[in-house]
């Protein structure tokens, strides 16, 4: 008895189980085993436009960023959702301001999605070399498309473009000069350029794509000619091109038309409802739709400028039994929180305008005229005839507040042609309205936690 | 450390008669006799007595027959002489200067009491048990029936106030909460903060809720607070160790104990809104206010809403539709206080029937307990039914084993109180008085007030009655735990024990929210949600120990080796129900189409421990503990944890030069040191996770679903365990043998500290979970306690404790000097100060004239009626670096103080327990009651002192804003208005008790009976305005944000302790 108790003990006290010290996740993937083959590095990829549909970025806060703080749009009740869109339609954004955080936040999360695709791609063998030289274009695509708006909105912005192996490394780094942004986004884009393809399933980023956010880079630079030279690259290629109807544009049954150039997807009722956006909830006026915040509307001046001859009057911009002027491009979903409507990044009526920019510049004032009178006419209107530089610029600004209200654009047009504080002050002053807006504001603030998190990365003046 | 048991013999009955009377002896000497008994009148047989004279030589030794009476005829008449009785666990009963009468006898009546000194008390150390007297370390010991005073459904409510150094925030007072046990400080802040609960030497898991303990079932609880008592559980006993022992059988005979109370429960906070006519004012004050100030030159605040649209106003700027009748003060107005609404007073009962006995070799105890808590808030509470079955059996001298089973099951009607529009607390900081909660046919009322104010945009919430009242949020839990042992004495001295643990767990969640009821800025109907959520758990532990216990001469050794295993696999699915058709199936089955996620976790400890003890001379005393964790936790390269632990300890008093007095009976220094870890990191921590598949990840090309993956956490291959280094003095007293007084000096510096640290978010990631950083913890406790002092015929016991901490942080991640947490970016962890720090702006007053407004300094957007602010650094900018610190939730000091009083067959036990130098950030009320913001509902505090030029022009809050609230007031959230004093004084638990006895209960088969009546919390004394002093959250780094935390309430009980 006393010998088999001894034994059992011994034995079973000399039973160990450090093997089982070595556990892996159950329910998750792990990096240092991803990325092996095509398909897990399409999921990486996917995952990369996913962050594109982030409220961060597309699903939400870019387009307000780009527009509300101009005269284009305004937010109808300030003081919703902690002000963070009254403060930019206002010009009082502080530090804190949650949507600058997450912006901020939601690009680098991209461009590092870009990154480590970037960074593992070439050792994967892909079933055909063109689909993994069309991704590597892609993402370079993406990343210059972040680090262009960051550049836009905030000034110098920290630059990386390598896989995170330590995240310990950033600090003490701070923001890269915007002119060497500026250098790795045309550099991005060119070599993205080199190996897209010209057409691809709708959603993915094609040549003209690159070309297009190419040409707007260079026309922000006032680098026209060689604005011009990518416009006309994507004019010539032919695939894209106005549709007849403005109604046929943003219509949910012709999405991915030929007019869109780069559009992020959304779809409504797809695994339980999680690839639609809140856009069109949070930027329907206040109480025309359940849970409506009144974010980003347009002005009733600019819907003003709607001729009644304007075909884009009630199809771009449509008015509630109210009166209240709201943005029609999105199409009010079944879920209110599921909506459909993809956010166009670039259109071909955009490229066309951009160019007619680009020749008045230049000096080429009938071209110009020409491209403008190409978009005014499918919307119904008359051909502008003057060909007076000044006359073009005026007349090219409104079309382009007439034609892209509600994709992001006016503030950003706003601050690529110098006028952001004479228009807006005067606006302000037309309304009634204590606002005065100073040369800081034509910067974002950057985000509070990031000077907290890292006092290396200086604020931008004024803040 | 020290506390002890209060006996009820202990402090029922005095300590010790005499008696003289004088009587003839039979021969030459007078015959001398006596009778000793117990405190309880038994006859005691057998006592040792011994005889000296004066001056020390012993007469005679006897003993007491087995009437318990002696008698002696040795004793010279006329001379004096001690006599001393002596008995096992009886206190030596001492009669000192007796004479004998010259030709008279003596009778001697001695009454002896149970050994009581505390420092005989077997104290539970881990792996083990020791005499109080011999510990080293800092192990605080609280009996059951201690704990018991507190009628609660958890240990942990009752731990408050009870012993030096333990601080119990009840930061929520919902039924089925787990208030927060803070052991010595805070040494962590990101990593899990929840000391280890071991249940008769099975470690549950970490965070492990403690309503799965009954209460009733409780021996004693010891707590190791210092790393190296606790050293021996290892990576996992940073944060202290929390060892319960249940009860099991303590005599042959079959005892059957039934405890049994009930009462109810109110709120007992100091929150109060304004009513209907002053909220009128108030919200329209706070509308004018903004279309005035935006533009003062061009807007009156005559302006109709005609005028007021066509100058620009937005929505906010125009008067709500419906105050006319209230703001001209028409009576009989609807006019609810949804306080009242969906506060109430709230039954708690507990229903406990506990069995014991024994048979030959084996004993049991099993008991059945019902416990039932309504909340004070409608439609929630907590029921409890739980078992335990305990069998010992002694199968030979040298083997015997056991056997413990514990079975519950709770159920929970849950609210998330988290602040938002569709929790109670939430809800109400928002609802209006002008609206009803039912209809006049008896009907809940439905989004009457999300339907009158959206022309205007008010507060859009939907009724909170109907809200709590229609939506099901409902969990149920089934767990059961226990142990087998088995332990064998292989030879003499060395014994092996056998430990196989199991703790099996189910919960299971359902929610639904109709669609007939609306939500926050949505009116019904609205679409219904459902979901559900299955989890289960299993754990188990297999450990084999082996104990040899050796005495030398004067050299006591006690040597333990063992080895543990320990595994846990927890699996959960949460399914999300949309396109629910009806409200036919208030469930997720209504739902015709479903989102899962499920979620696995496991993780696995193997360790090696072992410990030497050692004794010389019952005087100096020694040990050495070592213990190695390994665990699937940490990363690949630090995949084993070595902690280590040394003590020292000297009993002066047995020393020749102690003097010898009544005054000091007992003195012990004692010095540990040791180390300790901290092991809840999560499961995978240390590996870069890839996350993806669900919205966030996929992506959808044209309207083909692309499924999607990423990584959402950094890699780290070198995470491990945070580091409690730690030493502790400690010097032990005890005064006339009754009053024990500790005191300890304790420094413990946790390093590694697992931080999620905020990173440069230029590398794709906000934050990334590192081993980097330093937190030391210093303190020094005093505890007393008294075993029953008679003031006349009252007899007094007082265990009292004062705790002072000071919490540092040495270091955090490389270049990082601060973090920032909490709703308004105040709450700094900086280096160099206490974790959790309040910062903030000293508002000096308030902008009334223009005048102030060109010439002060101020924050950017300040309006007329906001806060004038220090300019506290004077460089004429307000800005963050005008903020000055303001304290901090971690306490300087906490106390507390039981009582026992007993009169006869009375008995009267007062607990109080206090927390000074606690500050609380009121998040609510700085965004919300008492911003000045006219969407929430004022506070009468903020409406009485609110700045109006005219309606209060001597105000000193800022003025009602709601159009036009400003970027300044926003920002002065972050200051001294918002930041209060929540020091408190609690008379935590008082219970009057008498004790029945007589011919009808022995009649009725009671041997005892014990009814009272008491409460909780009866007595709160605090300046903090809002719910619950105690308020904080989960996390570290927001210490002391108040959001809607649920008030702890205050309990009236009846209730009795019956014997069979």
């Amino acid at each position: 008895m006393k010998k088999i108790a001894i034994n059992i003990i011994i034995i079973s006290m000399l039973f160990s189980c450090t093997d089982e010290l070595d556990q892996i996740p159950l329910t998750n993937k792990e990096l240092s085993i991803f990325l092996r083959t095509e398909t897990e590095v399409e999921e990486y990829v996917n995952a990369t436009y996913a962050a594109l549909q982030s409220n961060s970025l597309y699903g939400l806060y870019l387009p307000a960023m780009g527009e509300i703080p101009s005269d284009n749009t305004f937010d109808e009740v300030p003081a919703n959702d902690a002000a963070v869109y009254g403060d930019m339609d206002e010009f009082k954004t502080i530090p804190a301001n949650g949507i600058v955080a997450d912006n901020w936040r939601g690009s680098y999360i991209a461009i590092q999605r870009c990154n480590v695709v970037l960074s593992r791609i070439d050792k994967v063998t892909f079933k055909t070399e063109a689909t993994q030289k069309a991704r590597v274009g892609e993402m370079k695509f993406i990343r210059a498309l972040m680090y262009f708006n960051l550049v836009r909105f905030y000034g110098d912005v920290p630059l990386v473009v390598d896989e995170t192996k330590d995240p310990n490394v950033f600090f003490g780094q701070g923001r890269t000069a915007a002119s060497l942004v500026y250098e790795q986004v045309i550099k991005d884009l060119n070599e993205s350029i080199a190996v897209l393809p010209a057409t691809a399933v709708p959603g993915r980023v094609v040549k003209t794509a690159a070309r297009a956010l190419l040409g707007k880079v260079y026309l922000t630079q006032k680098n026209y000619t060689k604005a011009k030279a990518e416009f006309d690259a994507v004019i010539s290629a032919n695939v894209h091109g106005l549709l007849p109807s403005v109604a046929d544009v943003f219509s949910l049954t012709n999405e991915n038309n030929k007019e869109i150039i780069f559009s992020v997807q959304f779809a409504a009722g797809l695994n339980g409802n999680t690839e639609g956006s809140i856009m069109y909830q949070q930027f329907a006026p206040s109480g025309t739709v359940s849970g409506a915040k009144g974010h980003n509307l347009p002005t009733k001046e600019l819907y003003a400028k709607y001729t009644d001859a304007d075909t884009r009057k009630g199809v771009y911009v449509a008015l509630t039994p109210g009166g209240v002027p709201f943005n029609n491009k999105l199409k009010r979903p079944t879920v209110i929180t599921d909506g459909a409507s993809d956010v166009v990044v670039l259109r071909y009526a955009d490229v066309l305008l951009m160019q007619a920019e680009a020749e008045n510049e230049i000096g080429n004032a009938v071209a110009a005229r020409a491209l403008l009178n190409q978009v005014r006419s499918r919307a119904g209107l008359t051909n502008i005839t003057s060909t007076g530089q000044d006359d073009l610029r005026k007349a090219i600004e409104l079309e382009r507040r007439l034609e892209l209200i509600g994709e992001g654009h006016r503030w950003l047009d706003l601050l690529r042609t110098g006028q952001a504080i004479s228009v807006m002050n005067s606006w302000f002053a037309g309304n009634n309205i204590l606002v005065t807006v100073a040369q800081k504001h034509l910067f974002l603030p950057v985000p509070q936690g990031q000077i907290d998190t890292d006092p290396a990365i200086k604020q931008n003046p004024g803040y | 450390m020290k506390t002890f048991t209060i006996k009820k013999w202990q402090v029922l009955l005095g300590c010790l008669f005499l008696f003289c009377s004088v009587t003839r002896g039979q021969s030459g000497n007078p015959k001398i006799s006596g009778t000793v008994t117990s405190e309880n009148g038994e006859l005691l047989a057998f006592v040792t007595v011994k005889i000296e004279s004066t001056d020390g030589k012993i007469i005679q030794g006897t003993t007491t027959n087995e009437s318990g009476i002696f008698s002696t005829t040795t004793l010279k008449a006329g001379s004096i002489y001690n006599f001393f009785f002596s008995y096992i666990g009886y206190e030596t009963a001492v009669v000192r200067g007796y004479q004998v009468n010259e030709g008279a006898g003596g009778s001697i009546l001695v009454r002896m009491k149970t050994s009581a000194s505390n420092l005989d008390q077997v104290v539970v150390i881990g792996y083990g048990s020791q005499q109080k007297r011999f510990v080293t370390g800092s192990v605080a010991k609280i009996g059951g029936d201690q704990l018991a005073s507190y009628s609660a459904g958890n240990f942990a409510q009752q731990l408050s106030g009870k012993a030096a150094g333990i601080v119990v925030n009840d930061a929520s007072g919902q039924p089925g909460s787990n208030p927060q046990i803070s052991i010595r400080g805070i040494g962590t802040l990101t990593a899990g903060r929840n000391p280890l609960i071991v249940v008769d030497g099975f470690p549950l898991t970490e965070g492990t809720s403690f309503n799965y303990i009954n209460p009733n079932d409780i021996e004693n609880l010891e707590v190791l607070k210092d790393p190296a008592s606790a050293a021996i559980y290892g990576s996992r006993a940073a944060n202290g160790v929390i060892l319960i022992t249940t009860k099991k059988s303590k005599s042959e005979k079959t005892n059957v104990t039934l405890d049994v109370y009930t009462g109810f429960q109110q709120k007992a906070d100091k929150v109060e809104y304004v009513d209907a006519y002053d909220a009128a004012i108030y919200f329209t004050e706070a509308r004018d206010w903004g279309y005035v100030s935006k533009n003062p030159s061009a807007r009156s605040v005559t302006d109709d809403r005609a005028t007021r649209i066509a100058k620009g106003a937005s929505l906010r700027e125009l008067p709500l539709n419906y105050l006319a009748p209230y703001l001209s003060k028409q009576p009989g107005l609807v006019n609810t206080n949804w306080l009242d609404e969906i506060f109430r007073e709230a039954p708690m009962s507990n229903f406990n029937l506990a069995v014991n006995g024994s048979s030959a070799k084996s004993s049991y105890y099993a008991s059945f307990n019902h416990f039932n808590q309504e909340g004070i808030i409608i439609n929630n509470g907590l029921k409890r039914y739980s078992a335990t079955f305990k069998l010992d059996s002694e199968v030979s001298k040298k083997v015997n084993f056991g056997l413990s089973l514990n079975p519950s099951y709770t159920t929970q009607r849950f609210f998330n109180f988290n602040g938002g529009f569709d929790e109670p607390i939430g809800m109400v900081t928002a609802m209006y008085p002008f609206f009803r909660p039912y209809n006049e046919d008896g009907s809940l009322a439905i989004s009457q007030q999300i339907i009158a104010n959206g022309p205007e945009d008010g507060a859009l919430i939907e009724n909170p009655v109907a809200a709590i009242k229609m939506t099901t949020n409902n969990r149920n839990f089934f767990r059961l735990f226990g142990n087998t042992y088995f332990n064998y004495e292989i030879v003499k001295n060395l014994k092996y024990k056998f430990l196989l643990g199991g703790d099996f767990a189910s919960s299971n969640f359902d929610f639904y929210n109709p669609s007939n009821l609306g939500a926050y800025r949505t009116p019904a109907p609205k679409p219904a949600a459902a979901s559900e959520t299955n989890g289960t758990s299993n754990n188990y532990l297999i450990e084999h120990t082996l104990t040899y216990t050796k005495k030398i001469g004067e050299h006591d050794f006690n040597l333990l080796a063992g080895y543990s295993f320990q595994k846990e696999n927890t699996k959960s699915t949460s399914i999300t129900g949309t396109n629910i058709a009806d409200d036919n199936i208030p469930n997720v089955a209504g739902a015709s189409a479903f989102t899962a996620i499920p979620e696995r976790d496991r993780w696995v400890q193997v360790s090696y421990l072992t410990r030497l003890q050692y004794i010389y001379n019952q005087r100096y005393i020694a040990s050495a503990t070592y213990r190695t964790d390994g665990s699937s936790r940490f990363g690949s390269n630090n995949k084993w944890g070595k902690f280590p632990s040394l003590t020292a300890g000297w009993i002066l008093s047995k020393e020749k030069f102690f003097p010898k007095q009544n005054l000091v009976t007992f003195g012990k220094l004692r010095a540990t040191w040791g180390k300790s870890g901290n092991n809840q990191i999560g499961s995978y921590g240390s590996l870069a996770l890839i996350t993806g598949g669900n919205g966030a990840n996929n992506y959808v090309y044209g309207s083909a679903l692309a499924p999607g993956f990423s990584a959402s956490t950094t890699p780290n291959p070198n995470l491990s365990w945070e580091t409690n280094t730690s030493y502790n003095f400690g010097a032990d007293l005890q005064l006339f043998n009754r009053i024990d007084l500790t005191a300890e000096y304790y420094n413990a510096t946790t390093s590694d500290l697992l931080l999620d640290v905020p990173v440069p978010q230029q590398s794709g990631f906000a934050t990334s979970l590192q081993n980097i950083g330093k937190i030391r913890n210093t303190g020094v406790e005093i505890s007393l306690g008294t075993n029953g002092i008679n003031l006349g015929a009252v007899s007094w016991t007082v265990n009292g404790n004062i705790s002072f901490n000071k919490n540092k942080v040495l270091a955090l991640a490389p270049g990082q000097t601060q973090i920032i947490s909490g709703g308004s970016s105040n709450i700094i962890t900086k280096v160099g100060a206490s974790v959790a720090t309040f910062y903030g702006y000293q508002v000096t007053g308030i902008f009334k004239t223009q005048e102030e407004l060109n010439s002060l300094p101020k924050l950017p957007g300040t309006l007329l009626g906001d806060y004038i602010v220090k300019d506290e650094n004077k460089d004429g900018v307000i800005d963050t670096k005008d903020w000055i610190p303001m304290g901090a939730y971690l306490p300087k000091f906490t106390y507390g103080i039981s009582n026992v009083f007993a009169y006869k067959k009375w008995q009267l036990t007062l607990s109080i327990a206090g927390v000074e130098g606690r500050k609380i950030f009121e998040s609510n009320f700085a965004t919300r009651e008492e911003s000045g913001e006219g969407f929430a509902m004022p506070t009468k505090y903020y409406f009485e002192h609110r700045y109006h030029p005219v309606n209060n022009p001597d105000g000193f809050l800022g003025q009602p804003n709601y159009g036009n609230f400003s970027a300044a007031r926003r920002s002065v959230r972050a200051s001294d208005k918002f930041i209060y004093d929540a020091d408190f004084i609690r008379l935590r638990d008082a219970q009057l008790s008498y004790n029945l006895t007589g011919a009808l209960l022995a009649k009725a088969g009671i041997s005892a009976a014990r009814i009272y009546v008491g409460g909780n919390n009866l007595v709160t004394l605090t300046k903090f305005r809002g719910y619950n002093p105690e308020a904080t959250t989960g996390s570290v780094l927001t210490s002391g944000q108040s959001v809607s935390n649920y008030p702890v309430a205050r309990t009236y009980l009846i209730g009795c302790n019956i014997n069979f």
